[in-house]
């Protein structure tokens, strides 16, 4: 498991709803010394794009109980900038549709959506 | 007497994009010809990026086309006498990732400008190791206005 998505995990502030339903909900909240903010931008922490869709990846995986492989990001949109100290709460669904593994996903912050994105999922083949 | 200096490439990414360790992930910003850029990237074992078994997250190949970018813009704005302005990712269309890549992998990150207005750009990219190409796919990115407020978005 890689360290980011170690600190990912370690943000989250409650248990995984949803699970056996492929469906997801929670809240995270990226403290200023999250990896992520690193460097992401100096004087200016912003949560990067690449954190928020790791994130719903990990909560998929947690949820299926299965290791997942991003294959493709069919579309993302990021509205706001997340900053330190922010509750977000993440929700995704996932689905089939011809025969790919599609996960539909927003994230919010205050109620206002600050991103949503589609993407592909398949099954990895080793453990992260 | 020369308007400005001449900047040679290849030339540390480090000195053209606000990216700072550990989200750095452009190494070098290897050429710049009308409007497409080449990067280099390696990514050692301890990139945050990396699992045990060195195997770099896909989600990297997103962050490298839009450094890349950043890094082909940050110069053009040198070559203009200004400093390298700052640009956030907004926008996501079709990024396929077919590859894996691993810590150690020299990675090159083709971009192409596909157009710019009102302050976004639409960029093509693709990351390449050897012949292997590992992801493509297009970003959008919004270029902040350098007299604007640093904190607006």
């Amino acid at each position: 498991m890689s360290a980011l998505r170690k600190e990912i995990d370690a943000s989250a502030m409650e248990a995984l709803t949803g699970t056996g339903t492929e469906t997801g909900a929670r809240r995270y909240r990226f403290d200023p010394g999250f990896i992520g903010f690193s460097g992401h931008f100096p004087g200016n922490p912003i949560l990067p794009a690449i954190v928020q869709i790791r994130a719903v990846v990990s909560l998929a995986e947690e949820e299926s109980g299965k290791t997942l492989r991003l294959t493709a990001v069919r579309s993302a949109k990021f509205l706001a900038p997340i900053r330190p100290d922010e509750d977000v709460w993440i929700r995704y669904r996932r689905r089939l549709d011809s025969g790919m593994d599609l996960c539909d996903a927003t994230l919010s912050v205050a109620g206002n959506t600050v991103a949503a994105f589609q993407l592909e999922l398949a099954e990895g083949e080793t453990p992260r | 007497m020369p308007i400005c200096n001449p900047i040679t490439l290849p030339l540390a990414a480090e000195r053209l994009i606000p990216h700072r360790a550990p989200m750095r992930l452009v190494d070098t910003l290897v050429s710049v010809n009308d409007g497409c850029a080449v990067a280099e990237s390696v990514l050692p074992q301890s990139t945050m990026m990396a699992d045990r078994e060195g195997r770099i997250d896909e989600v990297a190949f997103m962050e490298l086309i839009a450094q890349s970018y950043a890094a082909f813009k940050g110069y053009m704005d040198r070559m203009d006498g200004k400093p390298p302005g700052e640009g956030f990712l907004v926008g996501v269309r079709h990024l396929e990732i077919s590859g894996t890549a691993h810590a150690g992998d020299r990675l090159l990150t083709s971009i192409r400008t596909v157009a710019e207005f009102g302050g976004f750009a639409v960029v093509e990219g693709t990351v390449t190791r050897g012949d292997e190409t590992l992801a493509s796919g297009t970003l959008k990115l919004w270029l902040v206005d350098p007299d604007a407020a640093r904190d607006d978005r």
